[in-house]
């Protein structure tokens, strides 16, 4: 039963804004019905099927008779009804279990949400508590404390209060960790400082967004306990004078259900148990989605759709990447048509700039040039044509998946935005680069792979000492000149660099943009620089595509671009630019 | 820096390990009932001497009923456990604590710790495929998992049992080896220890199989989308490699550093699934224990399973930082 616990702790995206109740609804789904169905089933069995079975506890002369027409599941070993005593028994369990639910999500609340929101040695205390309680397991403990106390003193609420003091402490881990990351935010921040109390600030800014977390711990401490209690009651060890699935599990077990087959004893409480455990866990599925989104169900995957235009006029002298009125489409509810007709022409050892603000499509056109968009993307026509150096044409929307794995990063490498994520954090820099050697280039000797990475660490001025630091040891410069010495290992003809200077600042961005033209012109390979920063594009590229929703509305040299803007959205994005000078869209210098 | 990481880990398993031996101390104290003449009396029934020192040591254990100072117990109380001196057990009379735990905790460590490694890999080698391939059949296999590990550990006991010993007559009803078998290094008295071991492994297995795939394949969908899985697929690395040295390799973190939790789940389950089957283990002995009322007995074996539990998830913990180079380098580690 680990499901539920800290292992979905990563990155709970909790809704941004406060007031989004909506969002921390569950999406309605099959799973989401089947759990609310089958729980609800349960607890109505339980509440209602006492009412309208015979007395449990009336003995007759007709020890273990397999279910029949009068005793729908048959009897005890003592003539009991079993389905009867099943609809006290489920009683007893959901009783149990909502009580202890209920303690163990406020003990966890207090200890998880209050601890983390107080800070400092009161958040180490209680952090330090909960770690304490997690690692004692806690079944033990309860049959320890249960074997202390006297049978006859051991009541529902003593078994109850003890499994909620062993049960909270994974829930508290977690609400911990997100009450932390929730009170830093700004909306939370701004109420602290105009000096709302803090019991509001808690209730109000912080207890919504983590609800869904509430909840979700809330479903698994009721299962948490029902499984508990069961487990024992079935030593021997429950509430006195109770009866929950367990008990009855127990006097199945000591009248020998199991020796004597008579399974109709032993099977359907365990089988009760078993059941409202699976659909808390499913309705926790659906809360799980809210908490990540990112879990949720996707559509399948189909085939792109390609259309690919038969080579008509020659490709332009000197190009080395052909993109002809290429679409990418976002197959969603309502389409949206992120890359509209789009075609470019990338010469050999050029520099094309592709700018255009947030959202305008560029990344997803880099994306879909070297097919790396993933569903609900598609393309829906055009052809992208790769001009290999020895004369062949490539036809990259029609490479199988085998030819296409081995087209990337040998002709057409990449330099993601953000190159701290771009890393794998877990292994050193040097297994990263020599994954693409080993990939690529099988043939090569272990000396020769360390030797290329040596060589491309020195290109791009980093000490190869640095090969064998993990990413978070290396500053942000320095992680994005990892990424260009990686995608320099194969001497591609065509790098696509996305904003690959934009999370730096201006000092580390100015030598990177050096380093880039500088090694350009050393190994003279394509460079397509998409960024939303349109002074730098002016300054560093041969020629400039503007894109505005989805479609390239200017195409031409740079220096054009800057004098003669034809396209008014231009113009307008080279006013938005003051200069340091004062001097309207001026180079940077 | 390197250090921080571990010392910090010791010294809170110290804090852990001194809570459980406090709790140890604290709970017969706090709760009714007079377990020291209890135990005095069945020691008698046992024909065990009534002398002054059993006495003695059981109320070190157990509470004087305020004739020393709380003070005085306790560290008397600690001295012994320094000791390894846990008293007589009643149950087993006249065999020492420490004893009848020596003999029964091997076979507990295997069941439990092979069992739960091979759950750990299955399960986390599912969830890394579930998740990789997600949006195909797979996906139904998850709430079909979850469904097993919302059973209980016994019941799922008793219909093995019933399905596989009692039914198809495949494995033996119950205990741990055969019993006209000396216990020693025999190859026959091992077949027989695996043979009995078979079906108890099965129950903790399917039953705590489901949770390392759900939090492996929720890690695995999260771990797809990140960039350094995009950038590996941009390289043109196999897929296999994506997966298992990129995306799985992180997705992993998670469930090894939330060990402590399943664990804990584990050895609670495998406890009664030790009675089902009759298993000489740990779980069989603390039951006798408290149906006997031997509270040096049960007392000894909370330790005792307290410790190795606390002792597994120091070694995962260190195994943690050997896997994840962020953790060792960070200093707030809570």
């Amino acid at each position: 039963m680990t499901n539920l616990s800290p292992l979905t702790e990563v990155t709970p995206e909790v809704p941004r804004s406060r007031n989004r109740w909506r969002g921390l609804l569950p999406r309605w789904s099959p799973r989401l019905g089947a759990g609310l169905g089958l729980a609800g089933a349960i607890v109505l069995f339980g509440l209602i099927g006492p009412l309208l079975t015979s007395d449990p506890a009336t003995i007759r002369d007709i020890g273990l008779t397999p279910p029949s027409g009068e005793h729908v599941l048959g009897t005890t070993v003592t003539g009991q009804d079993i389905l009867a005593q099943l609809a006290l028994s489920t009683r007893g369990s959901l009783q149990i279990g909502l009580l202890v639910g209920i303690m163990a999500t406020l003990l966890s609340g207090v200890f998880g949400i209050a601890g983390a929101y107080a800070g400092g040695v009161v958040d180490e205390v209680f952090s330090l508590f909960s770690n304490v309680m997690l690692v004692i397991p806690g079944l033990p403990l309860v049959i320890v404390i249960a074997g202390f106390v006297p049978p006859d003193q051991r009541g529902t609420a003593t078994i109850s209060l003890v499994l909620a003091i062993t049960g909270w402490a994974a829930a508290a881990r977690v609400l911990r960790a997100q009450t932390l990351s929730l009170r830093n935010r700004d909306y939370v921040a701004a109420a602290r400082v105009s000096g709302e109390k803090t019991w509001r600030v808690i209730c109000v800014e912080i207890l919504p967004n983590l609800l869904p977390i509430l909840a979700s711990q809330f479903v698994f401490a009721v299962v948490l306990a029902i499984l508990s209690e069961a487990g024992l009651s079935f030593l021997g060890l429950g509430a006195a004078n109770s009866s929950t699935l367990g008990t009855m599990l127990y006097y199945a077990q000591n009248g020998f259900a199991l020796q004597r087959e008579a399974w109709w004893w032993f099977v359907p409480p365990g089988l009760i148990i078993a059941l409202f455990g699976g659909a808390l866990a499913l309705i926790n599925f659906s809360i799980d989605e809210i908490i990540n989104p990112k879990l949720r169900d996707r559509a399948r995957r189909k085939r792109d759709v390609v259309a690919v235009l038969p080579e008509t006029a020659a490709a332009e002298q000197d190009a080395v990447l052909t993109v002809k009125n290429l679409n990418v489409v976002y197959q969603a509810d309502t389409p949206v048509h992120a890359v509209k007709d789009v075609s470019l022409t990338l010469r050999r050892g050029e520099i094309l700039g592709l700018a255009g603000e947030s959202g305008c499509g560029k990344t997803t056109l880099a994306y879909a040039i070297n097919r790396l968009h993933r569903p609900p993307a598609e393309v829906t026509s055009g052809s992208v044509v790769f001009h290999d150096r020895d004369g062949e044409d490539i036809d990259v929307l029609a490479l199988a998946p085998e030819e296409l794995r081995a087209f990337r990063w040998v002709k057409l490498s990449m330099v993601f935005q953000g190159a701290m994520n771009s890393l794998n954090p877990v292994t050193p820099v040097r297994a990263q680069l020599q994954d693409v050697l080993r990939t690529h280039r099988s043939d090569m000797s272990t000396s020769d792979r360390e030797q290329q990475c040596v060589e491309v660490f020195r290109l791009v001025g980093i000490d190869p000492e640095r090969l064998g630091s993990y990413p978070h040891e290396l500053s942000g410069g320095m992680r994005q000149r990892v990424m260009i010495a990686t995608a320099l290992l194969l001497d591609p003809q065509v790098m696509i660099m996305d904003e690959p200077t934009t999370a730096l600042d201006v000092l580390v961005q100015r030598e990177i943009l050096n380093e880039i033209r500088r090694l350009r012109d050393e190994l003279s390979f394509a460079v397509v620089f998409i960024t939303h920063d349109l002074p730098l594009l002016l300054e560093l590229s041969d020629r400039i595509a503007v894109m505005r929703d989805g479609e390239v509305i200017e195409y031409s040299t740079a220096e054009d671009l800057y004098l003669r803007p034809q396209h008014p959205y231009t113009r307008q994005l080279l006013a938005s630019f003051p200069s340091l000078t004062g001097e309207r869209g001026a180079l940077i210098p | 820096m390197t250090m921080n990481y571990y010392v910090r880990k010791a010294a809170f398993y110290l804090a852990a390990l001194w809570a459980a031996v406090t709790l140890n101390f604290v709970i017969p104290r706090m709760l009714p009932g007079n377990p020291v003449d209890i135990l005095m009396a069945k020691l008698q029934q046992r024909g065990g001497t009534v002398d002054p020192a059993a006495r003695q040591a059981y109320e070190t254990l157990l509470g004087t009923g305020g004739r020393d100072s709380v003070f005085h117990e306790y560290v008397t109380y600690l001295g012994n456990l320094l000791r390894g001196e846990l008293g007589v057990s009643v149950s087993a009379f006249p065999a020492k604590v420490s004893d009848v735990i020596a003999g029964s905790l091997p076979w507990t460590i295997v069941l439990v710790g092979l069992s739960t490694l091979l759950s750990f890999l299955f399960g986390v080698g599912l969830g890394a495929v579930v998740g990789w391939k997600r949006g195909t059949w797979l996906d139904s296999l998850v709430p079909a998992t979850t469904v097993l590990s919302a059973v209980p550990y016994f019941w799922l006991a008793l219909i093995l049992v019933a399905l596989l010993s009692t039914g198809l007559g495949w494995f033996p009803l119950s205990g741990g080896y055969d019993v006209v078998l000396d216990p020693g290094w025999s190859a026959e008295f091992i077949g027989s220890a695996i043979y009995h071991g078979i079906l108890p492994a099965l129950t903790i297995v399917i039953s705590s199989i489901g949770g390392w795939l759900l939090g492996m394949r929720n890690m695995m969908v999260s771990a797809m989308s990140e960039d350094y899985v995009l950038t590996a697929r941009a390289k043109g690395l196999r897929d296999s490699r994506i997966m298992i040295r990129y995306a799985a390799r992180n997705a992993v973190l998670p469930s090894v550093a939330g060990f402590a939790i399943s664990l804990g789940f584990v050895v609670s389950g495998s406890i009664v699934t030790e009675l089902v089957f009759s298993y000489p283990g740990i779980g069989s002995k603390l039951l006798q224990a408290v149906q006997n009322n031997d509270y040096a007995l049960m007392q000894g074996i909370f330790l005792v399973i307290t410790i190795a539990v606390l002792g597994a998830n120091l070694v995962v913990d260190l195994l943690y930082g050997l896997i994840d180079a962020r953790t060792r380098d960070r200093s707030a580690v809570a």
